[in-house]
């Protein structure tokens, strides 16, 4: 055990005159480093004390500025860079739908840093180890009391003048208070290997306990109900028919709606005499017609049917249809053969419609008549 | 009961002021007669933002008498004969309307009967926006605020005399009975002259966005003459800082909720996008209205939001002068902001514009100067009157 | 103090008669040190029970999905986001009284700042469980809402008013929280250096952080208090309006009106005065507060809610006015609907309770009658909280589609929600009252009479 030393001479007031009164005593006389305790803040003590206003506004505006900056920013970029989405049809930088956030973030930044430096920086606390604590005199100031205490640093400071200067300002007691240097400047060994091992027992059994709750405790199977439904898929097999097949073939003799039989497969020769072409050549015709050319023909026959194909060898080339073979065609072979197909072309019955394979005949037909006018067209 | 007597020693204005005042009248006066000979629709449309202005003067600076009665505020209590006074413009008001109700058809869409007759919206309208309800309403609501302000007036000064307590009581039973009043025939007020301009919008908030500009300008024209007056010694002694605090706090606080009015009023129709609703906006956001519509958030938020923010410039006499007349311009730029694209699909801003702010700054000055020859520029039989000098932060 | 001779010369006590500093510790500390009366366990056990109902409906949720709430289309949003606006809402007065009347130098708010506060922490925290809950899986939450930005790299929609919401309701816990807090520390001090429990003085030291009531400390310290209150009374208007901008940006008749904003913070205030005043009366007769919590602080609240509650009815008349006055006729069905529809009942509710009720504390023997403001302050919470079902239930069950048009019927899980919400919140204030000092002793201290120096 040390020597107790000395840390302040205190004087304790019943009234907040006496210690305004006080205060001013103490600063007159030119100590610097005392303070004065009350159970509440008292009217005018700042001024007795000569204490200079607070800067804590300053850190204040200063982390909303930047705290609302920062978030305004960041949301701008985040709807301008990041990645621009249009949101109910507004512009990229709608700012009047940022305020909230940016807002909200503001005050949030500005309270949490103010508070964090006050009580770090100004107070400098978390420091229940101050000499002052556990005294009679804190828990006289801490009820109904006013006290003084003019701390042993001060440059001029002389316990006999000091205990004389507070005697004379009529005080209900005046006292010294000391304190054990031993027990002050017991300091957190962050870096104790005990202490470590504690810090990772702790962690080890919060993420143990964590992980229990979460996923052991609170497990529920994640809900199928919609994934696994008490019906047959078209692929699977089954037992119940005897070709193993979920998915049932169509009834013999089944014809889909609307479907007209094609009587002329495989003759060629028949369908070539006996089809006519339902459509005149309207100029609306010929554009159902070119655009259906275009789009399933063309890339073999080539945009002018002459046999260029666009596949370039990587099928083999049809022979163009500007040939006389094909102009002396009648319109029910050429309609054939889009429907039948011929050698390697395979049928396009399914792509064109009835109505629109006559159209692209009408097409041809113009294709080859304006590579191969009549005389009378050319005048 | 206490007595305690405050010393006060009335002192007359300088004819400087009323030599002031009688310039900017005749000055205002001359523009607003050579506008109307010139262009007729444009002086009428800036009556009305003469008309509202000089409403939110009056009836504001009422309504700030009666909400220190009902608070029982007692820093307030030497200042009030100021807002007493400014509320005598009420008188005014009346004036100002004269002109509009003769040309009614001029600036209200909906008083024409052909283009009612082909318009369904305000046929559904029709029973509220006709000119004989028009008339009857607003003739009530200047009988309310010139009944009210002669109620109240009358017993502070009856005060003056006796230094009866049961003045103030009775006056607070006044002030509970003018609250209800305020809010509504303000609203009302708003509605009729400037929202039913533009016959086809609508706004639920537009009565609250009106008397929070309202708060503001006699707000800011009061802090003017009180600072002006507390620091020439027309006042009681005792009158410092604390008491300029309170009043920068509260311009402070009232350009906040001007603010938060009007950006929920733009931020919903914005965000909305309910084509009935935006293009009121749209119509200020082009044609130069936008740069109006910039300069109102600057003038009325942003400057003095800033001014006002730190603690010392709150107590700081020069600053409150400064942010008391630039609020009230605030507030005429406000009310040219409702106002005027109404009348012009382009900006429009001459010499015509400085007529009716002229005239109004005039008449003020003159009802001041009227009114503190006859009484006491503070009401020195209120019983808070003492507390009120006393008054600490 | 008989009605007629208030001496308006003189300033309203803050507390009645001249009590000590040291008897004010002692009352304040009392139901800390002693233990606890057999009404307090009673209550206790009424609040827990409630509580435990909220809990097996919210576990039973949990199992079986949200499915169990009344919430089907049309009406997608039920008591859930009813029962949220209703807490959030409660909320405000607490920081109104903290804040608000902290700035206007209001000195009867030191007797109800604490407990208002503490009930403002405790409504954000019943308020917080509605948005948990409504997830189905709030556990699950770690995984699909974080992080961010997700796979796709898109960040959170921070235009929309429901994200608006979680950073308006998540800061204004967290300022209430340390609002709250900074103004307990000279409170720990001083039950550190009063009491005799070895264990407390511990649990005392660590939570007043070494307070030592020293002047140069109270200096900032009451600066920042100024600080904090200057930035609550902006955060607590912006909390409710941006939980009106929830309804009123969207078109739906009935939610978008621009006077949302104003309209939704005058009903918080509304409601949460009414919450704290019923709260107040009984725990001022349970602790013998009546000295500090005055019948003239219970009368200021009360002309609060008559201000906000006519405020309130402001707003009805004018969203009546302008539906009717703007012509559109979605606009004007819906409030018909309101009052002649099948919810007519919830909306004649809440104009009665609200608007019509509250009208008696115009008259000064019901605003000074313990029962009859207590009785005034239970129908008020009632009706604002049919307010919020009326604007929630009613525009959604008769939206533009009539063939679409449907009917919303709560739960009993929906009501044992709510129920176990009300009893977690009174349990809250229970614990409270007995763990922390219900009245800020260094607060108090400073309005005695006496307890500042005269003026040189």
């Amino acid at each position: 055990m040390n020597t107790p030393l000395l840390y302040s001479v205190t004087a304790l007031f019943d009234t907040p005159d006496g210690i305004i009164h006080a205060a001013e005593a103490v600063r007159k006389a030119g100590y610097k480093r005392y303070d004065i305790h009350t159970p509440y803040p008292v009217h005018g003590m700042d001024d007795a004390m000569g204490l200079k206003d607070s800067k804590l506004g300053f850190i204040t505006l200063g982390a909303g500025l930047m705290g609302g900056a920062g978030v305004f920013a960041f949301i701008s970029w985040v709807f301008m860079a990041a990645y621009p989405n249009v949101i109910g049809g507004k512009p990229f930088f709608s700012w009047p739908a940022f305020v909230p956030v940016t807002f909200e973030i503001t005050v949030l930044s500005a309270v949490l840093v103010t508070i964090g430096s006050l009580i770090a920086f100004f107070f400098k606390f978390p420091n229940n180890s101050h000499p002052l604590h556990d005294t009679p005199y804190m828990k006289a100031v801490s009820c109904d009391t006013f006290g003084i205490s003019i701390q042993a640093d001060d440059p001029k400071f002389d316990e006999a003048a000091v205990t004389a200067l507070l005697t004379s300002l009529h005080p209900r007691t005046v006292a010294p208070v000391c304190y054990d240097e031993a027990e002050l400047n017991h300091t957190w060994k962050t870096f104790d290997p005990k202490f470590l091992a504690l810090l990772a027992g702790v962690a080890l059994l919060v993420s143990a306990a964590t992980y229990g709750t979460m996923n052991v405790v609170l497990y529920m199977p994640p809900f199928d109900w919609m994934m696994n439904q008490n019906k047959f898929k078209p692929q699977q097999t089954t037992e119940q028919y005897p070709d193993s097949r979920m998915m049932r073939p169509v009834v013999a003799g089944t014809v889909a709606r609307g479907f007209t039989p094609y009587p002329y497969k495989g003759m060629a020769d028949s369908a070539g005499k006996s089809l006519v072409n339902p459509l005149q050549p309207t100029a609306k015709v010929l554009a159902l017609g070119k655009e259906k050319y275009l789009t399933f023909c063309s890339p073999c026959h080539g945009n002018f049917a002459k046999g260029d194909s666009r596949l370039r060898g990587q099928f083999p080339n049809p022979p163009t249809l500007h040939s006389d073979k094909v102009r002396t065609w009648p319109d029910g072979s050429v309609y054939h053969v889009i429907t039948e197909g011929q050698n390697i072309m395979p049928s396009y019955a399914s792509q064109i419609s009835r109505e629109e394979r006559w159209a692209v005949v009408h097409y041809v037909r113009a294709l080859q008549r304006a590579f191969n006018a009549k005389e009378s067209d050319q005048q | 009961m206490s007595t305690t007597q405050v010393p006060y020693q009335k002192k007359e204005l300088p004819s400087s002021v009323s030599a002031f005042g009688a310039a900017a009248t005749i000055a205002g006066a001359i523009i607003v007669a050579l506008t109307f000979m010139l262009d007729h629709s444009r002086g009428l449309y800036n009556n009305i933002i003469g008309l509202s202005v000089m409403t939110s003067v009056a009836v504001g600076a009422l309504f700030y008498v009666s909400l220190e009665y009902l608070a029982g505020a007692v820093w307030s209590t030497p200042f009030r004969r100021v807002l007493e006074f400014l509320s005598a413009t009420v008188f005014v008001v009346v004036v100002l309307a004269l002109p509009l109700f003769a040309n009614l058809h001029e600036v209200f869409h909906w008083t024409h009967s052909e283009a009612v007759a082909k318009d369904a919206l305000l046929q559904g309208k029709a029973p509220y926006l006709n000119i004989e309800f028009f008339t009857i309403r607003n003739v009530v609501f200047a009988v309310l605020w010139i009944a009210f302000y002669m109620v109240l007036t009358h017993f502070s000064r009856k005060q003056d005399a006796t230094r009866d307590q049961k003045y103030t009581r009775i006056n607070i039973r006044f002030s509970t009975a003018f609250m209800p009043v305020f809010a509504l025939t303000t609203t009302f007020f708003a509605i009729d002259w400037i929202m039913s301009l533009e016959p086809h919008w609508f706004s639920t908030i537009f009565g609250v966005y009106y008397f929070s500009g309202t708060f503001l300008c006699a707000l800011a024209v009061a802090t003017f003459i009180i600072v002006s007056l507390n620091e020439r010694g027309y006042l009681v002694a005792g009158l410092g800082k604390d008491h300029y605090y309170s009043l920068g706090t509260l311009l402070f606080v009232f350009t906040n909720f001007w603010a938060y009015i009007a950006f929920s009023q733009f931020m919903l129709i914005w965000y909305a996008n309910v084509p009935e609703e935006t293009f009121w906006f749209i119509s200020r956001w082009k044609n130069g209205w936008e740069y109006v519509s910039l300069a109102l958030i600057f003038t009325k938020f942003l400057v003095p939001y800033f001014v006002l923010l730190s603690q010392p410039s709150k107590m700081d006499a020069r600053k409150l002068k400064f942010m008391g007349v630039w609020i009230f311009f605030a507030h005429i730029v406000d009310m040219y902001w409702l106002i005027m694209p109404s009348f012009s699909r382009t900006v429009m801003l001459g010499w015509q514009e400085l007529g009716f702010p002229l005239l109004i700054v005039g008449l003020i000055t003159l009802t001041f100067v009227f009114k503190a020859k006859r009484e006491n520029l503070v009401p020195i039989g209120d019983p808070k009157l003492q507390r009120g000098i006393d008054f600490r932060i | 103090m008989s009605n007629s001779a208030i001496d308006y010369t003189l300033e309203h006590p803050a507390v009645a008669g001249t009590p000590s500093a040291a008897s004010i510790d002692e009352v304040i500390t009392a139901p800390i040190d002693s233990k606890p009366s057999r009404g307090w366990w009673i209550g206790l056990a009424i609040t827990g029970s409630m509580l435990g109902i909220g809990v097996l409906s919210v576990s039973w949720l949990f199992y079986k999905g949200t499915g169990v709430w009344g919430v089907n289309q049309p009406v997608g949003w039920g008591f859930d986001i009813v029962n949220f606006v209703f807490w959030v809402g409660i909320g405000h007065a607490g920081t109104l009284i903290s804040a608000i009347l902290f700035l206007l130098r209001q000195k009867w708010r030191t007797g109800i700042a604490r407990f208002a506060e503490a009930m403002t922490i405790f409504a954000v925290m019943c308020a917080l469980i509605f948005p948990l809950i409504h997830t189905g899986r709030p556990w699950l939450a770690a995984v699909y809402l974080l992080p961010y930005p997700n796979q796709h790299g898109i960040w959170v929609n921070f235009t929309s008013p429901l994200l608006w919401d979680v950073f308006a309701v998540s800061t204004y816990f967290t300022v209430s929280f340390v609002f709250w807090y900074i103004g307990l520390i000279p409170d720990f001090a001083m039950l550190r250096d009063r009491t005799k429990s070895k264990i407390k003085k511990i649990a005392y030291s660590i939570f007043s952080l070494g307070w030592r009531h020293s002047n140069r400390h109270w200096q900032h310290y009451e600066k920042a208090y100024l600080i904090l209150a200057g930035f609550s009374t902006p955060l607590v208007l912006s909390v409710h309006t941006i939980v009106s901008f929830d309804f009123a940006v969207s078109v739906i008749p009935g939610w978008h009106t621009t006077i949302f904003p104003p309209y939704f913070v005058a009903g918080a205030v509304f409601s949460g005065f009414a919450m704290v005043q019923n709260v107040l009366v009984v725990t001022r007769k349970f602790f013998g507060l009546e000295h500090i919590i005055t019948l003239n602080h219970l009368e200021n609240m009360n002309k609060v809610m008559l201000l906000t509650g006519s405020i309130v009815g402001y707003a009805y008349a004018m969203e009546f006015f302008i539906a009717w006055y703007s012509g559109n006729p979605l606009e004007q069905f819906v409030f018909l609907n309101r009052a002649l529809g099948p919810y007519a009942w919830a909306y004649w509710t809440m104009v009665s309770c609200n608007v019509i009720f509250p009208q008696l504390f115009w008259i000064k023997k019901v605003r000074t009658n313990i029962i009859g403001m207590f009785i005034i302050g239970v129908i008020v919470n009632i009706g604002m909280w049919f307010e919020r079902f009326v604007i929630v239930v009613t525009s959604l069950s008769r939206d533009f589609l009539p063939s679409s048009w449907g009917h919303y019927m709560p739960t009993a899980i929906d009501f044992g929600v709510f129920i176990g919400s009300i009893g977690l919140f009174f349990t809250l204030v229970l614990l409270f009252v007995r763990v922390l000092p219900v009245v800020s002793m260094s607060e108090i201290k400073a309005v005695l009479p006496g307890a500042q120096p005269d003026h040189h």
